[in-house]
């Protein structure tokens, strides 16, 4: 699965990606995970099976499904709660609660 | 994840979230939607005042002599709480242009 977080600089995210990897290699699970800033999103969305938005681009949400709607790409935002506690594992749930959701 | 990594990432997920809450705030009044533009701001406000009391916490830490370490991450914590502060001030002001419209 190809997990791609957004947010506005891709800074704190890409801390999480790191939290998220070491949850997926634990499970012994081989996922593609990214963080890319808003600006670059569009090129990215093609190539991730979900998109996941950190609290602070919530605003982007409707946006981003537009973007990811021709690809079968599902989009949601990561919580607040769990963003802040910077919850590698909690939030790789998330991503793929959404793909199993989307299909 | 140790306890100074920690309260950044509160920092800036509160922050994160007020912020974007001001910007959804807009994004209704732009609609003429005033009744969610309130809640957007009440909503706003709670997860602003969190990023504050947590970042105060620290400046209090500070003051008593203890040393905060600093990093980078931090540094962006800050950036967040001070440009989310800015935001919310000029959001404030567009909302009653809005409203005069």
């Amino acid at each position: 699965m190809n997990i791609l977080l957004v947010c506005s600089a891709g800074m704190s995210t890409s801390l999480l990606v790191t939290k998220m990897e070491k949850a997926a290699k634990e499970q012994g699970k081989e996922y593609k995970i990214w963080a890319v800033a808003e600006a670059d999103a569009p090129k990215h969305i093609p190539n991730a099976d979900v998109v996941l938005i950190g609290p602070q681009m919530r605003f982007w949400k409707s946006e981003a499904e537009k973007l990811a709607k021709p690809y079968g790409v599902a989009v949601d935002v990561i919580s607040t709660v769990d963003y802040g506690m910077n919850d590698g594992p909690k939030v790789l749930r998330f991503a793929e609660k959404l793909a199993n959701n989307k299909k | 994840m140790d306890e100074m990594e920690s309260i950044c990432f509160q920092i800036i997920s509160n922050a994160g979230t007020a912020r974007s809450l001001l910007i959804e705030a807009l994004q209704e009044a732009r609609e003429g939607n005033f009744d969610e533009v309130e809640n957007k701001m009440s909503e706003a406000n709670k997860y602003f005042s969190e990023a504050h009391k947590i970042h105060g916490k620290l400046i209090q830490k500070e003051a008593q002599g203890e040393p905060v370490p600093f990093s980078l991450l931090f540094m962006h914590a800050e950036d967040q709480l001070m440009s989310t502060e800015t935001i919310r001030h000029l959001t404030k002001e567009l909302l009653f242009m809005y409203k005069r419209l």
